[in-house]
């Protein structure tokens, strides 16, 4: 076993607990409170899911980029992790302009508990993908060097595991927070 | 003053309770007899005697069923004695509505009468022999309603109001005590639950429901006047003297209550003064403020806070 | 696998200016287990003079040599302490120095995240008693319960230092937690299965796979706290914004029941190790020792409401997590059963060590015991939130605990140190340990069925209330001695003990088969794993354990 993949998975794996209880506190608040704003009248599915598509994409972008790494085709995996840092980053710019709508809306975190539950749950989400970013872009930086990605390829597949995750939660939380408006 | 413990039940709910306690006691007595038993067998016996080494066992299979099973079979004896226990000592509450609404405030207890209207608060009168469903609520943070002798502990919880059967089966005076920890004076936040039989505690009623006559002359008087120009009457109630803030407890039968500051003091008119003089003394972190009253002062609003039975 | 540079470890020997330095910069999971262990014990000292306090409030009816005030911050601090700067640490810190050991290890997985897991440690701590200088300690125990945590009844920034410090210490342990995970799925010497593990060990990996798993929830809810005082938030705010105070308490005792059992495992696994050496016999039923443990790791997820039959939750679910409650006890009880059996047809040695071992086999037992009254919830209706839980706790994690992180400080000093600790000043610790603690926390069962609510900063002259709290207060006096003790026998034996011998006990697992203290990179050369004991073989040639099929 790679204790480099296995402290990943175990890292995520606490971090799934963080995030799914998150998720169940929202789920809770938005099934036990009806007070106004909610969900259904002030977010915008289309818009986010248009964005989020951006983060989807960039799981599929980072698995290329693996898969280019196995064949030593170094370059390749410069090009895909370009591709999914900037969807990745598309993806929060998109969840910038949203909240900035919101608050323009006077849609706050202290507003009502969806405002402190929802921004709270994507706020902690946008974090993860921030970090993720940093991430990806300092594989970028070191992916630079031959040397490096020929010793410590590991190092690209344990980034890619935590980018993958970051998506996956992000599957979640779109389903619960903005498909759920339609039901 | 007679002890205050869950097993000297007064009501049937604590009763289940208490007999179920002691029964399970018992077992735990005699599992750690057991096991005490058995250490102190094998350290007598077992002591180093030589210096070789001894026998080398490595497990038994038919013991750890042993020792499984037998504790499971406790187990579900437990899960059955419990569950039985349970519908006697929290019957349903669905479909009643309650007789009495009790609010856990930092650091006493505000008490409704729902049938009647009556308000009072920290000594609670319960009529013998008549279930009484209480609901209980709170005005600021988590409280939890304690007399041992009365059955089950619950808790008031701002947002979730709970519902509690109370069927006193002996007449007495019982002390209870909030049991979750609410900040500084969690301490004194005490309760006197008090069951009468159902005449006296109807004449209570009656008492409290009539509105104590205004003084008209003396000290009492000018009690009532400062009572109405100093803060006094902006945090407590006196039904007839306008409007009904409820920051403090209602003091229209303050005279007829047994303790000041939830059970902090009994209420003489001598501890009464000494309280008025220094809340804060007495209860550090009552919400009460130290109104710096003179000697002359204190001694009108207790002939006037005297006159209210 | 191996394709990082193996980090360089401190010289053995480093000149007395660099010796300082060797410690803070210091990647060795011997030192850092040292740091753990000795941070731990100072914060012990911290708690210990905190009930100290509170026991001479306590004293007697209506004392006011404590303001509720500062009351209130010390039962808080207590609490804080002992379970996430004593019990925590001390048990991640023997873990830390024996794990690699025990299984033949050079070092554990990750060397510097685990001195990163340290420093948190070290600085959360400190912030966390920073707070008694800025502006006042945490106030509201160490559950702060919703909404008495949150601004508009407590302004004490106290609150925020104790969410913060948790947060931090929250993210070590997690860190430690997966650093020992990894460490024992992937760094065990050649013939070391998992199923030759030692106890220690296999507690250890349940304990850590607990504290990955469980501190999440803890985290979820500092973090909602926060953002509630910091931001204005609404999660656990009075219910007219639509928040929940019950809500804290579901995360907080998803994480707290299975704090209970990180707390727990490690002890059984020291107790695991103890009681075979000094009996001079192979552990009893191994194989059901460490499933029971699997068991209480995974019941620990289902019992958390057991904290919350007073909150009115309903029916099912006060059922249904009454019934999870009553089971954790049988694996818990498997375990005592084998223990007294280990000890069974043994040949005793009645070492400090095996006495505070003998010790946790009885007080925890009455933990335990008091703990299943508690499961049955009518019982639990009436002595919840009382000093009868006060006295159940103090069972669990002082009688069980704490004696165990004894029986191994006793049992392991020598390799740490290659001193014995003084046996004589260690019997004199142990009595006097039992008496105090005893005398401390029996009268409490007492008074909670007499009626006496916990964390009140006092109480009014009822009958018995009084000379039972004297008695108590008088015992945490006498405990406090025997820490003294304990103290002086560190000291004296650091400087004057005896010489350790490699294997002093006789014991059979890989951590004796090495010098004491270890040199930097542990073992010259592993001898052979063919079993559980590969020491016993070495010395039995005639009779190893690999001949029984180690069962």
């Amino acid at each position: 076993m790679n204790r480099y993949k296995l402290a990943m998975v175990l890292f995520i794996l606490s971090e799934g607990t963080f995030f799914g209880l998150l998720i169940l506190a929202y789920v809770y608040f938005r099934a036990t409170t009806g007070s106004e704003p909610i969900a259904a009248h002030v977010l915008d599915p289309l818009k986010t899911g248009i964005f989020s598509v951006c983060l989807f994409a960039s799981s599929g972008t980072m698995e290329l980029g693996i898969k280019s790494l196995r064949k030593k085709n170094f370059a390749g995996l410069r090009f895909w992790l370009v591709a999914t840092i900037l969807l990745g980053a598309t993806f929060l710019v998109g969840q910038g302009m949203e909240y900035l709508h919101l608050y323009r809306s006077d849609i706050t975190i202290s507003r009502n508990i969806f405002g402190t539950s929802f921004f709270t749950l994507t706020g902690f989400h946008g974090l993860h993908v921030f970090l993720g970013l940093v991430v990806l872009l300092i594989m970028l930086g070191l992916g630079m060097s031959k040397d490096f990605l020929a010793k410590h390829e590991t190092a690209v597949e344990v980034a890619s595991y935590y980018w993958h995750f970051v998506d996956v939660v992000w599957v979640v939380i779109f389903t619960v927070v903005y498909l759920w408006v339609f039901l | 003053m007679p002890i205050n413990t869950p097993f000297i039940a007064a009501s049937p709910q604590e009763q289940a309770i208490s007999h179920l306690f002691i029964v399970v006691l018992c077992w735990m007595g005699v599992i750690l007899l057991t096991v005490t038993g058995l250490v102190t067998y094998a350290i007598i016996r077992y002591r180093k005697k030589g210096e070789g080494e001894p026998r080398q066992i490595f497990g038994n299979t038919r013991l750890e069923w042993i020792w499984t099973l037998l504790p499971l079979a406790l187990v579900c004896y437990f899960f059955v004695a419990t569950l039985h226990t349970m519908a006697v000592s929290d019957p349903p509450t669905r479909g009643h509505s309650p007789d009495m609404l009790i609010i856990g405030h930092q650091w006493w207890w505000e008490v409704h009468y729902l049938k009647s209207g009556v308000v009072t608060a920290n000594d609670v009168h319960f009529p013998v022999g008549v279930p009484t469903l209480v609901e209980f609520k709170s005005a600021d943070v988590i409280h939890d309603w304690w007399v041992p002798e009365l059955g089950p502990k619950i808790d008031l919880i701002p947002g979730h109001p709970n519902k509690l059967w109370i069927d006193v089966d002996k007449p007495g005076t019982y002390l209870g005590t909030c049991a979750q920890f609410c900040g500084a004076e969690h301490a004194w936040m005490r309760i006197r639950a008090i069951a009468q039989e159902p005449a006296q505690f109807d004449a209570w009623l009656k008492e409290q429901e009539t509105i104590p006559p205004q003084p008209t002359s003396g000290p009492a008087l000018a009690g009532l006047k400062l009572f109405k120009s100093l803060p006094c009457i902006s945090c407590h109630t006196i039904e007839g003297l306008g409007p009904t803030p409820d920051a403090g407890p209602n003091l229209t039968h303050i005279a007829t209550r047994e303790t000041l500051g939830a059970g902090r003091l009994m209420n003489t008119p001598k501890n009464l003064a000494a309280w008025l003089k220094d809340p804060q003394k007495f209860k550090p972190g009552t919400q009460m403020p130290n109104l710096r009253l003179t000697n002359q002062q204190v001694n009108d609003l207790v002939a006037y806070l005297e006159t209210l039975r | 696998m191996s394709d990082i540079p193996v980090t360089s470890l401190p010289h053995a020997i480093p000149h007395p200016r660099e010796r300082m330095m060797s410690w803070v910069a210091s990647v060795d999971h011997k030192q850092i287990g040292i740091l753990y262990m000795t941070t731990a014990f100072f914060f012990f000292l911290c708690g210990g003079v905190e009930a100290l306090l509170m026991r001479a409030q306590l004293a007697f009816p209506e004392e006011h040599f404590l303001s509720p005030g500062a009351y209130d911050q010390i039962f808080t601090m207590h609490g804080t302490t002992m379970v996430f700067l004593f019990g925590m640490p001390v048990l991640i810190g023997l873990a830390n120095y024996l794990v690699p050991l025990m299984i033949g290890a050079r070092d554990v997985a990750f060397p510097r995240l685990n001195a990163f897991s340290y420093w948190l440690l070290f600085f959360g701590g400190l912030m966390l008693y920073f707070s008694f200088f800025a502006g006042g300690a945490p106030n509201v125990g160490w559950f702060s319960y919703a909404p008495l945590s949150e601004k508009p009844f407590s302004t004490s920034p106290g609150i925020d230092y104790w969410a913060l410090s948790l947060l931090v210490l929250g993210i070590g342990s997690v860190a430690a937690g997966i650093n020992l995970i990894v460490t024992i799925l992937t760094l065990r010497v050649k013939g070391m299965t998992i199923r030759r593990l030692p106890l220690f060990v296999w507690m250890t990996l349940v304990t850590s796979i607990l504290i990955v798993m469980a501190l999440p929830a803890l985290n979820v809810d500092l973090v909602m706290l926060l953002i509630d005082r910091k931001l204005g938030g609404n999660f656990f705010a009075m219910a007219a914004t639509g928040g929940s105070a019950i809500l804290w308490q579901h995360f907080f005792w998803a994480f707290g029941h299975p704090e209970v059992y990180i707390l727990a495992l490690p002890a059984f696994g020291i107790i695991s190790e103890v009681i075979p050496v000094f009996s001079r016999k192979a552990i009893f039923g191994y194989g059901y020792i460490a499933a029971s443990t699997v068991a209480i790791g995974i019941l620990s997820f289902a019992v958390w409401a057991h904290h919350m039959f007073a909150v009115g939750l309903g029916r099912p679910w006060d059922v249904a997590f009454a019934a999870g409650s009553m089971l954790i006890a049988i694996p818990t009880g498997v375990k005592i059963f084998n223990w007294i059996a280990t000890m069974w047809g043994g040949s005793i040695r009645f070492t400090t060590s095996m006495l505070y071992a003998i010790g946790f086999l009885i007080f925890f037992t009455i933990g335990g015991l008091s703990g299943v009254t508690l499961a049955v919830f009518p019982i639990d209706w009436q002595v919840h939130d009382t000093y009868y839980i006060v006295a159940h706790l103090h069972y669990v994690l002082f009688g069980g605990t704490a004696f165990a992180v004894f029986a191994g400080l006793y049992y392991w000093f020598p390799k740490f140190t290659g001193r014995m600790l003084s046996e004589r000043l260690g019997k004199w610790n142990f009595w006097l340990t039992v008496i105090g603690f005893n005398t401390t926390f029996m009268v409490q069962h007492a008074l909670g069925i007499l009626g006496m609510p916990r964390r009140a900063w006092t109480y009014p002259n009822l009958p018995y209330w009084g000379i039972l709290n004297l008695i108590s207060s008088i015992g945490a006096f006498i405990l406090g001695i025997a820490i003294l003790v304990l103290i002086v026998n560190i000291w004296v034996s650091l400087k004057h003990g005896e010489r350790a011998s490699d294997n002093p006990w006789g014991a059979w697992s890989l951590e004796w088969a090495t010098s004491s203290p270890p040199p930097p990179e542990n073992f010259e050369k592993v001898p052979p794993v063919r079993s559980r004991r590969p020491l016993w073989d070495l010395v039995h040639p005639d009779d190893p354990d690999w001949l029984h099929g180690n069962a």
